[in-house]
């Protein structure tokens, strides 16, 4: 029942109460009911849960409220509710999920030293991809 | 945050700040003025949160003023900060909820000094001043509030909660930027009375030029009550489905008819719902009423206040709001309450292409379908009304007003107005052209139900025309020397040189030469895409212009052919070189094809000529690109047209054939290339087959004939002579062939001829 209203142009009016996934700019996943809009897709999320996946495991950190402004969101989508829970992915605890992701950046981090030192030793650097953001 | 700000103490040092300095506290007024809270916000967020426990509070302008405690920092009387909110406003299009446009009929609460008031959004006097300078309408006397205050019977079992009577939690305006709009009833309040739709179709016209149209009905108005649209969508019959254009729409109109047509429309205005004429049939009426109706909402927007289900204007008691099974068989019973006069209206000409409104349909019905199929036949909408029961019973649902979501569209709504849709939205425009045209083609051949042969009117601002005229200071001499946008400043003093041919290497001319080539490509093909516009422009103009466009439209098309060929004076015929040139290249290739039905038959003829006689060397040239097939059906198409005069001897540019009869050359290059490419190859089937064509049809033409039947003699030995293994694999064989190879060979090999062929 997409763009009902508007034809060609993506609206966000229709999705409004409904659950959705919003993935923002940061990397994080929150997940909540769409409650308000504006004309800069800035949204207003209701009973918000920030998710964290790790391998198949993820867990839930419940947030509240989120006001989140438009030009952050990356992509948003609503979630059936049927279906919400039918993935093959495991809910852990907020704790064990953290701590998952921790070592899961230390591991990335050491690996990209490694990267970093033998490019250095071939004479090659790459600019690192935060500095290119802007770009 | 605001609501920290200790208000109460600071209230002097406020004041003598705000004398100061106006300009800035007005904009500010989040910060100091009536926007500003003191822990209401907080309040009223547990109220939210605790729905069940709420004890009804009536929402009056007395009970607002004492449970509010907004204080005017500046400890200015309500007026005048009216009379500064009033010069705020920028636009009156706009119309920004958090303007209240009503004027109220109760008194206004003077303010005491020092109270904290909110009545600054209730009062009317701020509300008339506020509209003053925009408006010179007069508004009709009628209370924001009272569309708030209950009148509706009792309640059915859902509204256990009467969520009406919950305060309003305080929330700041910000005039100039436009929030949501502040509503005198709390949040979450569904609407009382019959939602009639939308404050978009109601606002969005004011001026008759400015047409836009208005937003698809949404609410068909007897659904009132707190359906949230998806709900709404999936009732059956509902109006928001149905076609709303009824077949008697006139087609495109030019944007000047459609102005004067708008211009002309003065009807009443009412508050009708243009959806609830969606599905009437045989309804007939001037094919403007629709853009009427907008108009109208239009004005009526500016008259009447804009908050949707304002029953109490009309003064009359709400009907009994239909069922919403049942579809009303006329104008819905609202319309029959209200104005008499109101002439029959055409369901509003929607943003919505009509066959894209069909595909939703469509769609909607698919999912209905599947819907049905997923949860048995006996549990029909089972799961849409557990969809519908999640949304009930979801305490949250419907804080974002339906004022506000209009407001948004609205917004978004603007972003689409065009002054040249064909411009702007081509893909679109196209895409749904031909929908249509495909579906009209179908409809021509099958018997299916007849489908309304609707157009679309598509919304056109009128073009303005600004001259820029750059700043001056009055007294001064001469001007600024400003750049900007519309004055861009020229920055570099770039100067072209052209080189003499002498100073140039060989590789340099060569890229020239191509270079030169591809702006004579670029060029060609704005004047065709000029050419295949004129179509559109010649339905859409008036007659007097008519003349001069097709003027226009062979002047192109014959600096199209020049540029193809390359026009050079002094030269009986010109080169092919420049046409080879161009045919290397893959643009100019599709370019051809794509001009080749405009041109004449000589025209195009002279062009098949060419490139039979190149066509070795285009197919080499060819070999990355392989486009050369796009050139197949347009010149298929021309074959047709030619005399056989012309065919024979395209024939023998094509095998490169001796005009005489003499005894083939022992090896023929040419024609092996031609053959073995499959462009070549599909070209040398279809020129045979129209030759084939013209000598069953006229055997009587004797002395082409015989040139002919050697040529087709010669070309049919050929075929035979060369290997399968280098035969390319035509695009299409004709049909003909094989009553053609009939005439020159026997029965052998004609199989082998055929087997090859395959």
């Amino acid at each position: 029942l997409k763009m009902n209203y508007m034809p060609g142009t993506a609206s966000l009016i229709e999705d409004i109460d409904k659950k959705h996934l919003v993935l923002l700019r940061d990397g994080r996943t929150l997940i909540g009911f769409l409650r308000s809009i504006d004309q800069f897709a800035n949204l207003v999320l209701h009973q918000t849960v920030e998710r964290i996946h790790v391998g198949k495991k993820y867990g839930d950190i419940p947030r509240g409220i989120f006001v989140v402004r438009g030009e952050n969101v990356v992509l948003l989508g609503e979630i059936d509710l049927e279906k919400e829970s039918d993935t093959p992915l495991q809910q852990v605890s907020i704790e064990e999920i953290l701590e998952e992701q921790r070592v899961e950046q230390q591991t990335k981090l050491e690996a990209e030293k490694l990267k970093v030192q033998a490019l250095k030793d071939r004479g090659l650097s790459i600019p690192r991809a935060d500095t290119l953001d802007e770009y | 945050s605001l609501e920290d700000c200790p208000l109460d103490e600071d209230e002097d040092a406020f004041q003598g700040l705000g004398e100061e300095d106006e300009e800035i506290d007005q904009f500010n007024d989040d910060t100091f003025g009536s926007g500003a809270v003191d822990d209401d916000w907080q309040e009223a967020h547990e109220r939210l949160a605790e729905l069940e426990e709420k004890l009804p509070v009536t929402v009056n302008d007395k009970t607002g003023n004492g449970e509010r405690d907004e204080m005017d920092l500046l400890g200015d009387h309500e007026e005048n900060l009216a009379e500064r909110l009033s010069k705020m406003v920028i636009e009156n299009e706009l119309e920004d909820p958090a303007i209240m446009t009503a004027v109220q009929t109760r008194p206004v609460l003077q303010p005491q000094p020092g109270s904290l008031n909110s009545s600054i959004w209730d009062g009317s006097e701020v509300l008339r001043r506020i509209r003053g300078p925009l408006l010179t309408q007069e508004m009709p006397r009628v209370s924001v509030l009272e569309y708030a205050l209950p009148q509706r019977p009792p309640q059915g079992p859902e509204d256990e909660r009467d969520l009406s009577e919950r305060a309003l939690p305080r929330r700041s305006t910000s005039p100039i930027i436009g929030s949501p709009p502040v509503r005198a009833v709390p949040i979450g309040t569904p609407p009382k009375q019959m939602a009639v739709p939308s404050f978009n179709q109601q606002i969005l016209c004011p001026k008759p030029v400015h047409v836009r149209p208005p937003m698809p009905p949404r609410y068909p108005a007897p659904y009132g009550e707190r359906m949230s649209p998806n709900q709404l969508c999936s009732v059956p019959n509902s109006s928001l489905l149905g076609h709303p254009f009824p077949p008697s729409v006139p087609p495109v109109l030019s944007p000047l008819q459609r102005a004067q047509l708008l211009g002309g429309a003065q009807l009443q205005p009412g508050r009708m719902s243009p959806s609830q004429f969606a599905r009437v049939p045989g309804f007939v009426g001037s094919p403007l009423a629709a853009m009427n109706s907008k108009l109208l909402q239009g004005r009526v927007g500016q008259m009447l206040p804009p908050a949707p289900g304002f029953r109490a204007f009309f003064g009359a008691p709400p009907p009994a709001t239909p069922p919403p099974q049942q579809h009303p068989p006329g104008p819905g019973p609202h319309l029959q309450n209200l104005r008499s006069q109101a002439p029959v209206f055409r369901p509003d000409t929607t943003h919505l292409h009509p066959q894209h409104r069909r595909l939703l349909h469509q769609r909607q019905q698919q999912n209905r379908n599947q819907h049905r199929n997923l949860n048995g036949a006996g549990d029909r909408g089972s799961h849409r009304s557990s969809h519908q029961d999640h949304l009930r019973k979801d305490p949250y649902a419907n804080l974002m007003l339906q004022r506000e979501k209009d407001w948004v569209s609205k917004i978004q709504m603007m972003q689409l107005q065009s002054t040249d849709p064909y411009l702007d939205d081509f893909y679109y425009q196209n895409y749904f052209e031909k929908l249509e045209k495909l579906s009209a083609a179908e409809e021509v051949q099958g018997d299916g139900p007849k489908k309304e042969r609707t157009k679309l009117i598509t919304p056109q601002v009128a073009k303005l025309e600004h001259a820029y005229k750059p700043v001056q200071f009055e007294g001064s001499l001469g001007k600024l020397t400003v750049s900007s946008v519309n004055n861009p400043r020229k920055m570099i003093d770039a100067v072209v040189t052209s080189r003499s041919e002498d100073d140039e290497t060989k590789e340099k001319q060569v890229r020239d030469k191509r270079r030169k080539t591809l702006v004579i490509i670029e060029n060609t093909y704005s004047l065709l895409l000029d050419v295949e516009d004129y179509e559109r422009r010649y339905v859409l103009s008036l007659e007097e212009e008519r003349p001069a466009l097709m003027d226009e439209r062979k002047h192109k098309i014959c600096s199209m052919y020049d540029n193809l060929r390359g026009k050079l004076p002094g030269q009986e015929r010109p080169s092919d070189d420049h046409f080879v040139q161009i045919m290397c290249i893959r643009k100019g290739k599709r370019m051809v094809a794509r001009i080749l039905p405009f041109l004449s038959t000589e025209q195009a003829a002279d062009i098949l000529m060419t490139t039979a006689r190149n066509l070795p060397f285009l197919i080499k040239k060819d070999a990355q690109d392989e486009v050369l097939p796009c050139l197949l059906s347009p010149f298929s198409l021309l074959l047709y047209h030619l005399p056989s005069v012309t065919v024979t001897s395209l024939l023998q540019q094509l095998m490169n054939l001796p005009q005489s009869a003499a005894a083939p050359a022992p090896s023929n290059p040419h024609l092996t290339a031609v053959l073995q490419n499959k462009f070549g190859l599909s070209l040398l089937l279809v020129v045979l087959s129209r030759g084939e064509d013209l000598q069953s049809s006229d055997p009587a033409a004797e002395s082409t004939q015989n040139n002919r039947t050697e040529v087709m003699f010669m070309a049919t030995r050929e075929l035979l002579r060369i290997p399968q293994a280098a035969l390319a694999k035509p695009i299409s064989i004709p049909t003909n062939l094989v009553s053609l190879f009939s005439r020159y060979v026997d029965r052998q090999k004609l199989n082998l001829l055929e087997t090859k062929l395959q």
